[in-house]
């Protein structure tokens, strides 16, 4: 190929440029450049040409135009002083009767990123504003807010700003929105565009004509005026409230936020725009792009927060397809624990059965998958207390999938607290137990010291033996203080007596609905508006989900009520301070 | 809502080449960038470097998502045949305005160059840089629409004679979508109505969730500037109307081509619009209803480990005897160890691919009613794979022409145009699989 040729190559194109033969007939002139623009695009240092490549955008090609201008914009900033030449002909490009040139010209001309050039930019901008056709007026807007990121923006003309505020007005929609981007962008300093009551009302009446990217753009605008009355405020809802169900989902979702900023006050009306959205939502979440889909669950599930029964019905909708992404998969899992209830448990439950075994190929997608379903399971018990039953049958034969901590962790959380009705359960324990000596998890050690007593108590028969010598491991054996430390409360525990056991590890703690009062009352829309409609949203839900994760439900709910559980607190975090210090007296044996 | 640089990079890494022009504007190619613009020069391109190596890493901890974060760089990433569209941005952008972006990017080079994929890209990457520059400005959403683009970026400009420095009536054109004195000497509308049907059954035989997923698409080839109004059995509309008389359907999440007045479907229901020339989607909507799965499967797949795989599978067409169900595939997933594979059917081909764990069982046409059958036999190694390996779904494949699912019509479609000629319009009905999973009990 032509490119590894390097330096040589460079100069054979050096002379073609250059020879009067080529540059005089169009079409071998026009595939040099093209033959420049490719090695470039290919790699090679093709920069040394920039002298050829300027003259050679003196022509009336277009295409040839925009081949060098492509190459001009690559390297204007290796060649500050050589970037002056190309500025007489890119003036006298703005003067073409073709407005595409003209917008080609004043794009490019922005494009070059060069501080030394503005001056000689300036008036075609002013110009441009001004031309009659729509495409160079466009160009010549954005162009403005590219020069006031090359100056401070205190250099930049009053006029100007007051023309981009006149052009809002402009018939071509596109012109109309990119003025608000340029403004945002030039007056950033004193917080963006001045909306007032007649600039609204004027967007509002264009909102229509703009393309999805023009609506979003202005509707995110629109969150920072404050209506004067509550007529007006009902008149823009009103207004908005096709936008609102939009088939687009970015459009309802900019609506939406809109309407959350502007109801703030007024939290039934922004409860009646969450109901309204819930079918565009809905339909976002099976929405045929993944990463939509993604972005539509993240959103389900900040509703969620504030309106849990917003979707209960709909709950087939978040069942997970065969070939669906873990990703998706994990989010569609999180929201069905959210849309649990009486009617809906059993269906819901052999669903996710389904899911612990049928798993997709990839071994670590199969290893998420179990381990998202049980702790989705875990989670279930927590919210919804009757399920428990179909819970632990669903739950048998689960155990060998797991590899991963906290999926085993969440599955010896549910084994200690509902051993007593599943058979199998001294069992699943005992090979956890066999297999402590190489048990690199901490996590799991110490739930497994906690589901091991909790099982005593309901199971002693079968428990009695191999808690023993989880014991006897633990306190002799383990290097770890933190599970020795707990192996040793245990035991003094059990020493105690069983009833005293008892209080503490089937204490008011365990129960479960308690954890629902605690942890799942519906939050208000405030908590999370901000985050609608941004990456937020999809980065939020990852780190709740992650929290949540890490141990059992009983251990988030401690944190969160930490003052009042102090005396009775168990749960074995190494970072807890209070921990560590009960650990000492205990450890003086 | 904005994006610092948009990148196309190959998915298969390979050999490298790795560019990179000063303006930021990168072209790289195999395990590089291929296509890289940086429209507002706030992120430091260089950044995307760490894109590949941050992708592998989650996919090998199975972790991937669609958000990728390096520091205060945010990659959107999208995956398209061998490619992947990320997006760079170091603002707490909207994601989903983003993702629609790329995915409008993607149509664009779609229409373009029929397949977007490596070869095409490096084919065409003239046209490319020159769509990327009309796409967006500054980080900001230009001209998206793919007719419009069309006028004037054209891949026979970058190819051949010298251009022609016309001024594409679009441009300035009050109706954007549509340039004035177009001609034909026949004129004449086809209307194509798609429904794709998704069904997913459970391996009890419950169907779990069921939906219509259609479409109408035109090909328009008429003169000068028509207005055309499209009539349908639409139930809003007869109740509107006060007509109460035969089938109708309720129809959700109704799309819109851009030539559509809304308004005047939002008072009135009446679809009217000035068509674009040519082929283009004039609206899709979807049906939540259940729908009766077209092609009903049982199977019996019976696993005995160590020795076989018995599988009988029964298809039933559970619709009108009048209609025809063509090129009808039953796909069903077999072990991966299994092997020396036999068939027997009422009717129709059963092959093995291997290369996906499956028999494809082939009826090219399917009666409504009708039941056929097919049995497969399969060893498999007296040593056992011990993968884990899924429950992947039956799938069925197939289309029924003269028919909607969902009964929808085209009751008229009036055609008008100033010169008065006579235009005819030709409707086509289909119905076809869209996501059509049965799951099974092995």
């Amino acid at each position: 190929m032509p490119y590894l040729g390097g330096k040589e190559a460079v100069k054979e194109l050096r002379r073609a440029l250059s020879n009067p033969n080529i540059q005089a007939d169009p079409l071998r002139y026009r595939n040099t450049v093209l033959r420049v623009i490719r090695m470039m695009s290919q790699g090679a240092d093709v920069s040394s040409l920039f002298s050829e490549m300027v003259k050679a955008c003196a022509t009336v090609d277009v295409v040839q135009k925009k081949l060098v201008y492509i190459f001009l914009c690559s390297y204007a900033t290796l060649n500050p002083e050589l970037s002056l030449l190309v500025v007489n002909t890119l003036r006298k490009d703005c003067q073409d009767p073709n407005p595409m040139v003209r917008s080609l010209a004043l794009r490019s001309m922005t494009n070059l990123r060069l501080p030394s050039l503005v001056e000689y930019v300036e008036q075609p901008l002013t110009a441009g504003l001004r031309d009659r056709a729509a495409c160079v007026r466009r160009v010549a807007v954005l162009g403005w807010a590219k020069l006031s990121n090359l100056q401070p923006a205190a250099d930049l003309d009053a006029a100007v700003v007051n023309e981009l505020y006149s052009l809002l007005r402009d018939p071509d929609p596109v012109v109309v929105v990119n003025c608000l981007r340029a403004l945002e962008e030039i007056l950033k300093e004193e917080g963006g565009v001045v909306i007032n009551k007649p600039i609204t009302h004027h967007l509002l009446k264009r909102l229509k004509d703009c393309d999805v990217w023009g609506q979003c753009e202005v509707l995110r605008v629109l969150q920072r005026y404050r209506p004067q009355s509550d007529d007006e405020l009902f008149d823009i809802l009103s207004l908005l409230d096709p936008s609102l169900v939009s088939p687009h989902p970015p459009v309802m979702a900019a609506t939406l936020s809109l309407f959350l900023s502007l109801c703030s006050d007024l939290p039934a009306v922004s409860l009646a725009a969450l109901e309204r959205v819930r079918g565009p939502l809905l339909s976002a979440c099976g929405s045929s792009s993944r990463e939509m889909r993604f972005a539509a669950l993240c959103h389900v599930q900040l509703l969620l927060r504030s309106v849990p029964g917003l979707l209960g019905e709909h709950y087939k909708r978040f069942f997970c397809g065969y070939a669906e992404p873990a990703f998706i998969k994990q989010r569609k899992m999180q929201v069905l624990v959210e849309l649990v209830n009486d009617d809906n448990v059993g269906m819901l439950l052999d669903e996710l059965k389904g899911y612990c075994t049928d798993v997709s190929m990839d071994t670590a997608q199969t290893a998420i998958a179990a381990i998202a379903v049980v702790q989705t399971m875990r989670d279930l018990v927590w919210v919804c207390p009757q399920c428990s039953d179909t819970v632990c049958s669903a739950l048998e034969g689960c155990e060998e999938t797991l590899q991963d901590d906290q999926g085993r962790q969440a599955l010896l959380w549910l084994l200690g607290v509902y051993g007593e009705r599943l058979t199998s359960a001294p069992y699943t324990l005992e090979v956890f137990i066999d297999g402590v000596r190489s048990e690199a998890s901490l996590g799991v050690k110490m739930e497994l010291l906690t589901a091991a007593v909790r099982l005593f108590l309901t199971r002693p028969a079968e428990m009695q033996d191999m808690l023993g010598r989880l014991l006897h491991f633990c306190i002799e054996e383990e290097r770890d203080m933190c599970v020795r430390d707990q192996a040793l409360l245990y035991y003094r525990l059990l020493h105690c007596g069983i009833e005293e056991t008892r209080k503490v590890l089937q204490g008011r703690r365990s129960d479960p609905s308690l954890g629902v009062l605690i942890g799942r009352q519906a939050e208000p829309i405030s908590q999370w508006a901000s985050s609608f409609n941004t990456m937020d949203a999809l980065k939020k839900a990852a780190v709740e989900t992650e929290t949540a994760s890490r141990g059992s439900p009983e251990h988030v709910a401690t944190k969160l009520k930490a003052d009042l559980d102090l005396p009775k607190t168990l749960d074995c975090c190494p970072d807890d301070a209070l921990h560590s210090g009960e650990s000492d007296s205990f450890s003086r044996t | 809502s904005r994006q610092g640089g948009l990148s196309v990079l190959p998915k298969d890494t390979a050999a490298e080449f790795s560019v990179r022009s000063r303006d930021r504007t990168y072209v790289v190619l195999a395990g590089q960038v291929l296509i890289c613009r940086n429209y507002k020069g706030d992120v430091d391109m260089a950044e995307i470097d760490h894109f590949m190596p941050l992708l592998m890493q989650h996919e090998e901890e199975g972790l991937v998502s669609p958000v990728i974060s390096h520091g205060s760089v945010h990659f959107l990433w999208i995956k398209h045949s061998n490619l992947y569209l990320v997006a760079t941005t170091n603002k707490n952008s909207n994601a989903s305005l983003v993702y629609s972006f790329l995915y409008k990017i993607v149509e664009v080079f779609t229409e373009y160059f029929k397949e977007l994929e490596e070869e095409s890209i490096q084919d065409n990457f003239v046209v490319v840089y020159e769509l990327l520059d009309e796409l967006m400005d500054f980080g900001f959403p230009q001209t998206t629409d793919s007719k419009i683009l069309q006028e004037y970026i054209t891949q026979e400009g970058a190819k051949l004679e010298v251009a022609k420095s016309k001024v594409p009536t679009t441009v300035t054109n009050a109706v954007s979508w549509r340039s004035e004195g177009i001609k034909y000497k026949k004129n004449e509308v086809f209307i194509d109505v798609i429904e794709s049907i998704n069904v997913l059954v459970n391996a009890n035989g419950s169907v779990m969730s069921s939906d219509i997923v259609g479409s109408i698409k035109l090909k328009t080839m008429l003169s000068g500037m028509p207005e055309l109004r499209l009539g349908l059995n639409d139930r809003v509309l007869f109740a509107l109307t006060g007509r109460d008389k035969g089938k109708t359907v309720v129809m959700e999440d109704v799309k819109f081509h851009q030539c559509v007045r809304l308004s005047r479907f939002e008072s009135d229901r009446t679809i009217s619009f000035i068509p674009p020339d040519g082929e283009s989607e004039l609206m899709s909507y979807r049906i939540n209803t259940h729908v009766k799965p077209l092609i009903w499967i049982e199977s019996v797949i019976e696993k005995f480990s160590h020795s076989r795989v018995e599988i009988m599978v029964k298809a039933k067409g559970q619709f009108k005897k009048q209609s025809v169900a063509n090129n009808v595939e039953v796909r069903v997933p077999v072990p991966s160890d299994a092997d020396s594979p036999k068939f027997k059917t009422s009717t129709g081909n059963a092959k093995y691919v291997p290369e996906k764990n499956l028999v494809v069982w082939t009826i090219k046409s399917f009666p409504g009613g009708k039941e056929f059958l097919m049995r497969a036999h399969f060893g498999l190694p007296s040593v056992e794979n011990d993968e884990a390996e899924g429950k992947p779904p039956i799938t069925v494949k197939f289309e029924i022409p003269y028919f909607t699912v969902s009964g929808i019509q085209v009751r008229y479609m009036k055609i008008i145009e100033k010169s008065g000629y006579q235009a005819l319009p030709w409707v086509r009905y289909i119905t076809q699989s869209g996501d059509y999973q049965l799951r099974t009990n092995v």
